[in-house]
C-alpha cells in the first residue's frame, strides 16, 4: 500500500480515493480527484494552473530545494527489517516534518516581506499627504499629534418618536 | 504415403450438378449489377471477372479430383493391384485424364475469351463473349459426365475398402469356399462376417485385428478361390490372389476335412499346389478344420498321402526361412471352428511362426545393426573369480540414511495446518521462517503510512546521522532569523497613525462615492443647481460638524455665515438708515423694520411646508404643475412586479425535466420530438 501523488495538483492520494489512468505507453497519471482528472483530460498544464503545487513551485511561491526532500525518496530495494531503524525511522519522520514545514512557512514570510515594506511605506506617504482631510492644517499646526477629535451626535426627541413607528 | 484410407476423397459431382455449382456460385460472388451508361473499361472488367472467375473455380475443382484420387503407381503394389483389379486400372486412368484434359481445356477457352474482352466495345458485345465463354465451359463439363459418374462410383467403392496396412503383422486365410475362413475369422478377432452355408458369401477382404505378446496382428478374411486357370477367375477371386500375392503375411491355408465344403480333398489340394507358388517367403500354415466332423486319423490314405504332400510343402517354407527343421508341430493343426478346438492353438502358432519371421528378417536387414549398436553393454572379461561389488562410500550412506529418516520426522506445514484445526481455522505463520537480526522482531508489524508520508521512502541505514546534521542545520538557520526580524520594526505606523490613516481612507472612498453618483446623474439628466439647497446640506449645524470635526472651532464661522444669509437685503437697508440719521419717517420706518424684524424671526423658525407649495429656484410654473410632477415622481418609483426575480437576467428553471412535456404517447401522430 503506498501513498502516491497526484499528477496533477501534486497533494497525496490515500488508498480509496482518485482514480489511476495508465497511457498506452505504460505511464501511469494518479490523480487525487475528479477535478485534477477533468483538468488533466482537458490537457492542462499544471505548470500554468494557479491552484497547483506545480506551478506554484515553477514561479517561486513555494520552497523548491532543501535538504529535507532528500530524506524522502523511493527505494526500490528492500531492506531486512530491523526494529531500532524502524523506530528510528518514524521518530525521524516527525522531525523531519516539522522542520520541512517551519521552513516552507519562512519561505513564504520572505517572499511577502519586501511587499510588507512597501505598503508601510506607501501608507506613510498616505497619511501625511491626506492629513487635511481629517484635521484641518490650522488645528495640526496648533496641536501636531494626531489625535482626532470624536464626534457626538445627539439624536433628537422627535427623531426618535418618528423612528418608532418605522420599525414596527 | 496415403494411410490407405480412402474415405478422404471429396464428393464428385456429376455433370450437371457441378455446371451448376460453379455457375450459381459465378453468380453470388462476382458483382452482378452493371448498366450500359459505365465506362467500358469497367464493362470489360465486369466481364472479364465473371470469366475468370468460372475458369478458377473450374480448374480448383477439377485439380482437387485429380489430386485426391490415387495415383495407382504411387501408392503400396496391394492397393495397386487391388484398386486394377476392381476398376480396371486403364479406365480409372483414363477417366483421370479425361478430367485432366477437360480443365486445359478450360484454362485454355478463359485466356481466349479473356483476350478478346479486352477489346469488346459494347455492353452487348462484352456480354456475349461472356455468355459464350462460360457456354463453351460448361460444354466441357458437360461431355466428361460420365467420367465424372464413374469416378463417383470408384470414389463411393474406394471407401468402404477395408484398411488394410501392408507393412504390419498379417495373417492372411484363404482356402475353398465354405471351408470355414469366416468362422475362424470372427472367433479370434471381433469382425462380424458374414457366415452362410452358401459358397462366396464373402465376396470381399475383410479385416479384423488380434492380439498376441502385446502385439497386434491384422487378420485378412478372403473370398473362397476355386481351382481354375489364371485367366478364368473371376474379380471376387482376384482379390485374394492379390492379397495372397503382395502381402507379406503369414499365410492360413484351410482345408476341409469332412468335405462338406462340397469339395473334396483332392480338389482342396489340387488348389493348393497351384497356388503355391504364391506361398514363396511366407510361413505357411495348413489347417484343417471341420474336425469335429471328420478327425484328422480318420480319413482315408489317399487323402492322407496328399495332406502329408501339402505339409512337405508347408515344412519347405519353414526350412527357407531359418526356423527349425525339426519342428512340425507349427505347419499342420487341426482344428473346428465350430467346437472351438484347437483355434487358440492355431492361431498362437500362426502369429509365432509370423513373429519369427518378421524378426529374423529384421535382424538380416541393415537398419537393425544401428539399433543394435545403442543396445550393447560392455562388460569387461572376468580377469579372476573375485567378486567386484560397487564401492560407495560410507559418508555417503550414511547421508542419505539420514536424509531419508529426516523427511519421514520433519513435521510439513500441512500436518501443522490439520492439527490446528484445518483450512478455514488456523492460517499459517508466513513469518516463521523469516531471517532477522533478532528473532523477536519476527512478529512485529511495521507501519506503512505515517503522517501522510510512506515509511519505506524513509528508510535509511544512517538516517540518525542525517537527522542529526539536519538539526544542526535547523538551530544554525533559525538563529539568523531571529538576527533578520528585528531590522524590520522601525518601519511600523503607531496606533494613532494607523487610526488617523482609516479615518483618511473612509472620506476619501465616501468622496469617490459621491463624485461617482454626482458624475452619473449630471451626465444623464439636469439637476437643480447647487444655489437652490433643496437636499438642505448647506446648513450652519452641518458646517459646524465638520469643521469640529477637522479640529477647528466653528463659531465664528457660524456666526458669520448666519448675519450673511437670506435676510441680507434687508438687514443692509436697515444698517444704512441707522448711519444716515434718524429724522423723517421714523415711526413708519421703524415700523417696517419691526415687521421685518418680525418676519425674519418668525423664517429662522423652521416650518415644514405644504406639498405643493412653489419654491422660487425650483423650476416650476405654479402648485398644479408641481403636484402632478411629484404624481409622476412617487409612480416611477413604485416596484415593479419582478414575479419572484431578481432582475432581467434571473432566469431560474424550476424544473429542468418536467415529467407532463417528456413522458407519454400521442393520441395521434409520431413521438420524434419533444
Amino acid at each position: 500500500m503506498r501513498l502516491e501523488k497526484c499528477w496533477f495538483c501534486s497533494s497525496t492520494v490515500y488508498p480509496g480515493h482518485g482514480i489511476q489512468f495508465v497511457r498506452n505507453d505504460a505511464k501511469i497519471f494518479h490523480f487525487c480527484r475528479s477535478k485534477c482528472h477533468k483538468n488533466f483530460k482537458m490537457k492542462r498544464n499544471p505548470r500554468k494552473v494557479k491552484w497547483t503545487k506545480a506551478y506554484r513551485r515553477l514561479h517561486g511561491k513555494d520552497m523548491t530545494q532543501d535538504s529535507t526532500f532528500e530524506f524522502e525518496r523511493k527505494r526500490n530495494r528492500p531492506e531486512r527489517y530491523d526494529r531500532n531503524l524502524a523506530e528510528n525511522t518514524l521518530k525521524a519522520i516527525k522531525k523531519i516534518d516539522k522542520i520541512r514545514s517551519d521552513r516552507a512557512s519562512d519561505h513564504i514570510k520572505n517572499r511577502l516581506k519586501t511587499g510588507k515594506v512597501q505598503r508601510q511605506k506607501e501608507a506613510r506617504k498616505q497619511l501625511e499627504l491626506g492629513i487635511h482631510l481629517v484635521k484641518a492644517p490650522l488645528a495640526l499646526a496648533q496641536d501636531s499629534s494626531l489625535c482626532l477629535l470624536k464626534i457626538k451626535v445627539n439624536v433628537s426627541q422627535a427623531q426618535t418618536e418618528e423612528n418608532q413607528p418605522m420599525e414596527e | 504415403m496415403v494411410q490407405y484410407n480412402f474415405k478422404k476423397i471429396t464428393v464428385v459431382p456429376n455433370g450437371k450438378d457441378f455446371i451448376d455449382i460453379i455457375l450459381s456460385r459465378t453468380q453470388r460472388q462476382t458483382p452482378t449489377v452493371v448498366h450500359k451508361g459505365y465506362a467500358i473499361s469497367r464493362l470489360r472488367q465486369f466481364y472479364m471477372r465473371k470469366v475468370k472467375y468460372t475458369q478458377q473455380n473450374f480448374h480448383e475443382k477439377l485439380s482437387t479430383i485429380i489430386d485426391e484420387f490415387p495415383r495407382l503407381d504411387d501408392i503400396h503394389p496391394f492397393y495397386g493391384d487391388l484398386l486394377h483389379v476392381l476398376y480396371n486400372k486403364d479406365h480409372y486412368k483414363l477417366a483421370l485424364g479425361q478430367i485432366n484434359t477437360a480443365r486445359n481445356l478450360i484454362s485454355k477457352i478463359a485466356k481466349d475469351y479473356v483476350k478478346l474482352l479486352k477489346y469488346g466495345d459494347s455492353l452487348y458485345r462484352c456480354k456475349s463473349l461472356k455468355v459464350a465463354a462460360l457456354g463453351r465451359m460448361c460444354t466441357v463439363i458437360k461431355r466428361i459426365g460420365p467420367s465424372l459418374a464413374y469416378l463417383e462410383q470408384i470414389r463411393q467403392h474406394m471407401a468402404r475398402l477395408p484398411s488394410i496396412d501392408p507393412n504390419t503383422r498379417t495373417m492372411l486365410i484363404c482356402g475353398y469356399p465354405n471351408v470355414g475362413k469366416s468362422s475362424f475369422m470372427n472367433k479370434i478377432t471381433r469382425a462380424d462376417v458374414d457366415v452362410q452355408p452358401y459358397a462366396f458369401t464373402t465376396k470381399s477382404l475383410f479385416v479384423g485385428h488380434t492380439d498376441y505378446k502385446y502385439l497386434r496382428y491384422q487378420v485378412i478374411d478372403t473370398p473362397g478361390i476355386l481351382d481354375r486357370p489364371f485367366e478364368d477367375r473371376n474379380i471376387i477371386e482376384m482379390c485374394s490372389i492379390t492379397a495372397l500375392a503382395h502381402l507379406r503375411a503369414a499365410v492360413l491355408f484351410f482345408l476341409d476335412i469332412s468335405g462338406s465344403c462340397g469339395y473334396s480333398i483332392a480338389q482342396q489340394a489340387a488348389l493348393f499346389h497351384s497356388i503355391k507358388s504364391l506361398f514363396m517367403n511366407k510361413p505357411l500354415i495348413i489347417v484343417c478344420n471341420k474336425t469335429d466332423l471328420q478327425p484328422l486319423d480318420g480319413i482315408s490314405e489317399e487323402d492322407r498321402k496328399l495332406v502329408m504332400e501339402m505339409k512337405a510343402e508347408a515344412m519347405k517354407t519353414v526350412i527357407g526361412q531359418g526356423g527349425e527343421p525339426t519342428n512340425e508341430e507349427g505347419v499342420l493343426l487341426t482344428m473346428s471352428t465350430l467346437t472351438e478346438d484347437g483355434v487358440i492353438a492355431v492361431k498362437n502358432a500362426a502369429c509365432e511362426r509370423l513373429l519369427n519371421q518378421r524378426v529374423e528378417l529384421k535382424m538380416k536387414s541393415k537398419k537393425i545393426n544401428d539399433c543394435l549398436n545403442r543396445f550393447h553393454v560392455a562388460l569387461p572379461k572376468a580377469r579372476d573369480q573375485k567378486e567386484r561389488p560397487a564401492c560407495i562410500p560410507q559418508a555417503v550412506l550414511e547421508a542419505k540414511a539420514k536424509q531419508a529418516a529426516e523427511k519421514e520426522k520433519r513435521k510439513t506445514e500441512k500436518e501443522l495446518e490439520d492439527e490446528n484445526g484445518g483450512a478455514g481455522v488456523y492460517s499459517a505463520s508466513l513469518r516463521k521462517n523469516y531471517i532477522l537480526a533478532n528473532d523477536e522482531w519476527k512478529e512485529d508489524t511495521m507501519p506503512e503510512i505515517l503522517d501522510g508520508h510512506n515509511v519505506y521512502d524513509f528508510i535509511d541505514p544512517d538516517i540518525l546521522l542525517r537527522l542529526e546534521e539536519l538539526e544542526r542545520e535547523e538551530g544554525l538557520r533559525q538563529a539568523e532569523e531571529e538576527g533578520d526580524d528585528f531590522e524590520m520594526d522601525g518601519q511600523e505606523l503607531s496606533l494613532e497613525e494607523q487610526e488617523a490613516l482609516a479615518e483618511i481612507r473612509k472620506k476619501k472612498s465616501l468622496l469617490i462615492q459621491q463624485h461617482r453618483m454626482k458624475k452619473s446623474t449630471a451626465e444623464s439628466r439636469p439637476v437643480v443647481p447647487r444655489k437652490f439647497d433643496t437636499d438642505r446640506k448647506f446648513t450652519t449645524r452641518r458646517m459646524g460638524r465638520q469643521l469640529s470635526s477637522l479640529g477647528l472651532d466653528p463659531s465664528l464661522a457660524i456666526s458669520r455665515a448666519r448675519s450673511k444669509s437670506r435676510g441680507r437685503k434687508r438687514e443692509r437697508s436697515v444698517d444704512k438708515r441707522e448711519g444716515d440719521g434718524r429724522d423723517a419717517m421714523d415711526i413708519d420706518d421703524n415700523q417696517a423694520s419691526k415687521k421685518l424684524r418680525l418676519r425674519s424671526t418668525s423664517r429662522s423658525r423652521s416650518l415644514s411646508r405644504p406639498p405643493g407649495e412653489v419654491i422660487p429656484g425650483e423650476g416650476l410654473k405654479d402648485s398644479a404643475q408641481k403636484i402632478k410632477a411629484i404624481k409622476l415622481a412617487k409612480k416611477s418609483v413604485l416596484k415593479r412586479n419582478k414575479n419572484a426575480r431578481r432582475g432581467e437576467a434571473d432566469r431560474v428553471i424550476p424544473t429542468l425535466k418536467p415529467k407532463h412535456l417528456f413522458s407519454g404517447k400521442r393520441s395521434i401522430g409520431k413521438t420524434q420530438r419533444r
